[in-house]
């Protein structure tokens, strides 16, 4: 299983972490869902589905924290039988990026990927590039820049 | 003798903290009644577990019927708390000797002999380890070796099944072998749990901060284990049942760890 | 039955009386999360439970497959340390941080106490 990043300064971190936690699979994704690095993932199309999926878990639950009068929640688990799903989000210069890990319960556990989750939000923050400012997307952009980055994220 | 045995008996059943099970027990060994000797030990060191010459009398049975490996940990233990004790010097002389280590039989001899500069059985055994001359046999503790714990884990790391493993980083199998109370062989399915088990035992304490890890002893329900790293990319796996108090099994398993760390370097 | 959570500080405390012992924990086995804790400052909390329960999965597979069975207790040596562990049935560990030189036998009979009162 392979490591990729659209945006290079995450892939140290990210490759640290996967080892470290145990991880199956991750996608560091901003929170609109843009991907910027994954580990993992064999079919483009799984690592579209993931990114839309867990951006809208972070969005729902986000708003859900809203309405309480709470700030964000900071990390979400949800436990299978075989594998566990955690979602946290996490601040650099570069904006608030979201993190989607995917654990087997047999080769990890939600303490590990939590554990090692508070190294790869002070590495990604440490790496960011410091004055970069997002670029707006356009519609007309979207699909070539999807497309770039997918081809980035599987090594084509 | 016997009336002796008989009186013997009689004291001990009356007051079972008594000493006189050390007379009694040595009386019994001499007279080759070695299990009853060995339950009157056994039930001594129950009652004066920090008693050395308990632990000497325990081994000398032990020696004499051949359990050279036990018989080293009792007269080690003896050691531990009575550093001059004599009778266990001689005993882990004897023991050295029979293997051919004539070095550390003549070391230990010659401490028991600052001990006890009189004691002519260590003279002449001293003399024997030295090569000085045909002197008299020492005091027989047992008639003829069998090989003591150090080659015995040699003869392990050759194959032999005596619940040992030595295993390099990876879990590949360098020696020993490994049987499951069913006397299946379990040797490749251990080993590759215990790689696991020995790169996490390593990060964990190094991310806790506690420096090297230096070994892993768990009691289980049908036997214990110790693991220990005899040297940076190597791991050493030590299995008894529950009878071996985890104790001993720590002490097993540091002798094991030198033993494998010589042969690794032998075989380096 | 499980004890209430008021019963986990005072089975911990009795751990933590031991001479040697730096902290004692309560870790949930399966997801190495902490469930209760008495530490002393500078003990990472999250890190020991996380790390204490990845052991002690890997430990038990490789004891299963030795067969000599469940574990009752291990002791986890190291230069400047030791983390001792008894697991309970009901799927929780019982852990204590310690200095290298902790008298063993008095912290895994306090831990196994403490294992009868969590169950």
């Amino acid at each position: 299983m392979t490591t990729r990043a659209v945006e290079t300064w995450t892939l140290e971190p990210l490759v640290k972490f996967v080892k470290e936690a145990g991880a199956r699979l991750v996608l560091v994704m901003t929170s609109a869902g843009q991907v910027l690095a994954q580990h993992g993932f064999s079919r483009a199309v799984d690592v579209m589905s993931a990114a839309a999926l867990g951006a809208a878990i972070m969005a729902s639950t986000d708003e859900m924290a809203r309405q309480l009068h709470q700030p964000p929640f900071a990390a979400l688990n949800h436990q299978g039988e075989r594998h566990g799903i955690f979602l946290a989000g996490l601040a650099t210069p570069r904006g608030r990026l979201v993190a989607l890990v995917v654990y087997d319960l047999d080769v990890s556990s939600l303490g590990l990927v939590q554990l090692f989750f508070e190294q790869l939000a002070a590495d990604l923050q440490a790496a960011s590039p410091k004055d970069s400012v997002p670029k707006q997307v356009l519609a007309a952009d979207f699909e070539r820049q999807l497309s770039d980055s997918l081809n980035t994220l599987f090594g084509r | 003798m016997a009336d002796e045995i008989k009186t013997l008996s009689s004291q001990l059943a009356q007051d079972p903290d008594s000493l006189v099970f050390l007379r009694l027990g040595e009386l019994l060994r001499q007279k080759g009644q070695l299990d009853t000797a060995h339950r009157v030990a056994v039930t001594g060191l129950e009652r004066h577990p920090h008693l050395p010459d308990a632990h000497d009398l325990y081994a000398r049975i032990l020696a004499d019927k051949h359990d050279y490996e036990r018989a080293f940990d009792e007269w080690d233990m003896a050691l531990r708390i009575a550093p001059d004790h004599v009778g266990a010097l001689k005993g882990l002389a004897f023991l050295y000797f029979k293997v051919g280590d004539v070095q550390q039989a003549a070391a230990h001899l010659e401490a028991a002999q600052r001990v006890a500069p009189d004691d002519p059985g260590v003279a002449q055994a001293l003399a024997i380890a030295r090569g000085e001359g045909a002197a008299a046999e020492p005091e027989p503790i047992a008639p003829a070796a069998q090989p003591i714990e150090e080659a015995r884990v040699f003869a392990g790391l050759e194959g032999a099944q005596e619940g040992l493993l030595l295993l390099d980083a990876s879990g590949r199998v360098l020696g020993g072998a490994l049987k499951d109370p069913a006397g299946r062989d379990v040797t490749e399915a251990v080993a590759a749990y215990l790689a696991g088990v020995s790169q996490e035992a390593a990060r964990t304490v190094k991310l806790l901060g506690l420096g090297k890890w230096t070994g892993l002893a768990a009691e289980g329900h049908l036997g214990h284990v110790h693991l220990a790293p005899p040297s940076s990319d190597a791991l050493l796996l030590v299995v008894r049942d529950r009878a071996v108090p985890m104790g001993r099994l720590a002490i097993i398993a540091q002798r094991a760890a030198l033993a494998a760390r010589r042969w690794l370097e032998a075989h380096a | 039955m499980t004890a209430p959570a008021a019963a986990y500080g005072k089975a911990l405390d009795l751990i933590t009386r031991v001479r040697g012992v730096r902290g004692a924990m309560l870790v949930s086995a399966e997801d190495g999360i902490v469930v209760a804790e008495q530490l002393m400052e500078g003990i990472k909390g999250p890190a020991v439970s996380a790390l204490a329960a990845s052991v002690a999965t890997r430990l038990r597979r490789a004891m299963e497959a030795a067969g000599v069975g469940a574990s009752l207790f291990w002791h986890l040596q190291a230069e400047h340390g030791a983390l001792l562990v008894v697991p309970t049935p009901g799927g929780t560990l019982v852990v204590a941080v310690a200095e290298p030189d902790v008298n063993v036998g008095l912290v895994r009979l306090e831990l196994l106490r403490a294992a009868e009162v969590v169950g």
